[in-house]
């Protein structure tokens, strides 16, 4: 096991992480920009370090930084958390050359991984039915051809990251011309890379993926699925598990899938299957992400499993010692994430400080975040504030509770989206498990906000 | 991991180990005794270098007021700096590092010396890639705030310039 592990990110995930090697009995060491001098990590950290400007790719996206940062404070592995270095197989490989350990896959499988195009085609090869797509888009006119190949409309998406960035669907070669340079510069200046591929667009689709962890030696389980049909402009809002678009044997079959393929193509430490269901419960792969997911702790609500704990013993080499049998998925979770976005002016991110703080508490209530009272939100990082996950030991139960858990919170100073969600939790699609990704672009956020109060 | 390169690093730490343990002690020691400003010693594709402290040397008294900042403490900072570039506190002739790394003075430069603005006082080295570290001001380079070879933050003050009034 590790002596010292280096936490090479932020906001609630740099938390998250420390909470785990205290748990372990790891030492810690918190990577930091000038930004977040005063965030709840540095503020709990036995040992932290300034690593660059607020600038991400001077800090958080600067692999040299981040590495001499570990060496200096004699760290044997670096944890990346999730976006920034996450998935860079360069950095994973880097970190190996100087004597650490990276927590995730390892480089070499990161790097079987790291094409979108290659992992379709190498999960199909393993039984997986996936989506249509292109390989890496070269200039306009292959990206025309491939739409016309794979049959209008399709998804334009970044190679790198997530979080919706850089994504548009397009029903026309004029709208694609048109979205592929809004998405290029969205991409670069989100991931500095620009490169994009094309996806089949299903419509009316959900957004299901599928939990697995898989150690050095090939035993794999399947920590069930999330449905992260919520969303708005590809960004997952609400996420819960189980899905309550699926009955029991569409989840095993779907679960049973994602991890046989995954086990017998070499995947190694944790990682995320996502794929779009469509109306006829029909599930196509899309993309396999290779790290820690904000939604995880919907899953380990229900399996009791500590997830970054896990990621941790396995890259120290730690066997899985136990199996499918044991994992049991109890109840309902959903996550709420609760962004600094202002929903009456097109969400647009805010920053300031938070005036005051309280998180709710009671049964089955979580509340992930690096909020405090008097924090300042840095403008220069994505605007989650936190995360409030509810456990109930059937859905109606998890809904109640949640009900109950948003009316209970106090965040002042500050606007958030958490009238989005007050107003979600009593909405009828939602109640109903009948939400899909399109539908709060389809109404319109806004529309949807006034329809509620009105209501 | 493959087993070669587990053996690698497993060498790597006995290396490191011994270095620690054995060399650096006796170095420290013989270099202490010695009038000698450097020490370097070579073995198997390693390297350690022992520079006597300038500051020590050339600012006597030491200040024993001033008590090496730690590197890794949260919270404990002198000054907050912004902006692009190696922050500075060019104002106060702070010298900030410009990165996370070794620090490294240059050599022959002295305490007492006098400097132009952009004048080269040492390095900052991050995984063998050098990062200058420069005076902000025209002035007389006051003190050294952090030895040769310890280990920096960025941001953190390493060196204060007097400017010329």
């Amino acid at each position: 096991m590790f002596s010292k592990i280096l936490i090479a990110n932020r906001g609630e995930i740099a938390l998250r992480i420390q909470r785990a090697c205290a748990q372990l009995g790891i030492a810690s060491v918190v990577a930091y920009s000038e930004a977040d001098r005063d965030s709840r990590a540095v503020q709990l950290a036995d040992e932290a370090v300034c690593i660059g400007p607020a600038e991400s790719r001077r800090s958080y996206l600067s692999a040299s930084a981040l590495l001499s940062a570990a060496l200096v404070a004699g760290c044997d592995a670096i944890h990346p958390g999730y976006g920034f270095l996450s998935e860079d197989d360069t950095f994973a490989e880097m970190v190996r050359a100087h004597g650490l350990t990276f927590i995730g896959p390892p480089a070499e499988v990161l790097e079987r991984f790291a094409s979108k195009a290659g992992t379709r085609t190498l999960l199909a090869k393993h039984g997986l039915p996936t989506i249509q797509g292109s390989p890496m888009l070269r200039d306009d006119a292959h990206a025309l051809a491939e739409a016309e190949r794979i049959d209008y409309p399709v998804l334009i998406k970044p190679s790198a990251g997530g979080g919706g960035k850089g994504m548009r669907m397009v029903r026309s070669p004029r709208e694609l011309q048109q979205a592929m340079t809004i998405c290029r510069s969205e991409a670069m200046a989100a991931f500095h890379d620009d490169s994009l591929y094309l996806e089949k667009w299903l419509e009316e689709n959900r957004h299901v993926e599928v939990q697995v962890i898989v150690d050095r030696y090939g035993n794999g389980v399947h920590v069930g699925e999330r449905d992260c049909s919520v969303q708005r402009r590809h960004q997952k809002i609400v996420e819960e598990a189980r899905s309550p678009a699926m009955n029991d044997g569409q989840r095993e079959a779907l679960c049973e899938a994602a991890i046989k393929a995954v086990v017998e193509a070499g995947y190694e430490n944790l990682g995320t299957l996502e794929f779009l269901l469509d109306r006829d419960g029909n599930f196509y792969f899309i993309e396999i992400n290779c790290r820690i997911q904000v939604e995880h702790p919907i899953t380990e609500m229900l399996s009791g499993i500590d997830l970054v704990t896990e990621q941790i013993r396995i890259a120290a080499g730690e066997p899985l010692g136990y199996t499918q049998q044991d994992v049991s998925l109890r109840g309902h979770a959903i996550e709420f994430r609760i962004n600094a976005e202002d929903t009456a002016h097109d969400f647009r991110p805010q920053a300031g400080i938070v005036a005051s703080y309280l998180p709710p508490g009671g049964p089955g209530v979580r509340m992930d975040s690096h909020m405090y009272s008097g924090y300042e939100v840095p403008p220069y990082y994505d605007s989650m504030l936190g995360k409030l996950v509810v456990w109930g030991s059937d859905r109606n139960e998890a809904l109640a509770r949640s009900r109950r858990a948003l009316d209970e919170i106090v965040l002042d100073g500050i606007v958030t989206n958490l009238p989005l969600h007050r107003a979600l939790v009593h909405h009828r699609t939602f109640l109903d498990g009948e939400f899909t990704t399109n539908l709060l672009d389809r109404v319109g956020s806004a529309a949807f906000l006034d329809a509620a109060a009105a209501a | 991991m493959s087993d070669a390169m587990d053996e690698q690093a497993q060498d790597g730490r006995t290396t490191i180990a011994r270095l620690v343990e054995h060399v650096v002690p006796e170095l420290i020691e013989r270099l202490t005794k010695s009038k000698l400003g450097e020490l370097e010693v070579r073995e198997n594709g390693w390297r350690v270098r022992l520079r006597k402290p300038l500051a020590e040397a050339m600012a006597p008294p030491p200040a024993a007021t001033r008590t090496p900042h730690p590197v890794m403490a949260p919270g404990v900072h002198a000054a907050s700096h912004a902006g692009v570039g190696a922050p500075r506190d060019s104002a106060r002739g702070i010298v900030a590092s410009p990165a996370v790394g070794y620090f490294a003075p240059r050599r022959g430069i002295e305490v007492g010396a006098s400097v132009r603005s952009g004048d080269l006082l040492g390095h900052v080295d991050v995984l063998g890639v050098r990062h200058e570290v420069v005076s902000p001001v025209d002035g007389a380079l006051r003190t050294f705030e952090v030895e040769s070879g310890q280990a920096v933050e960025y941001g953190q003050p390493i060196a204060r310039v007097e400017a010329e009034a």
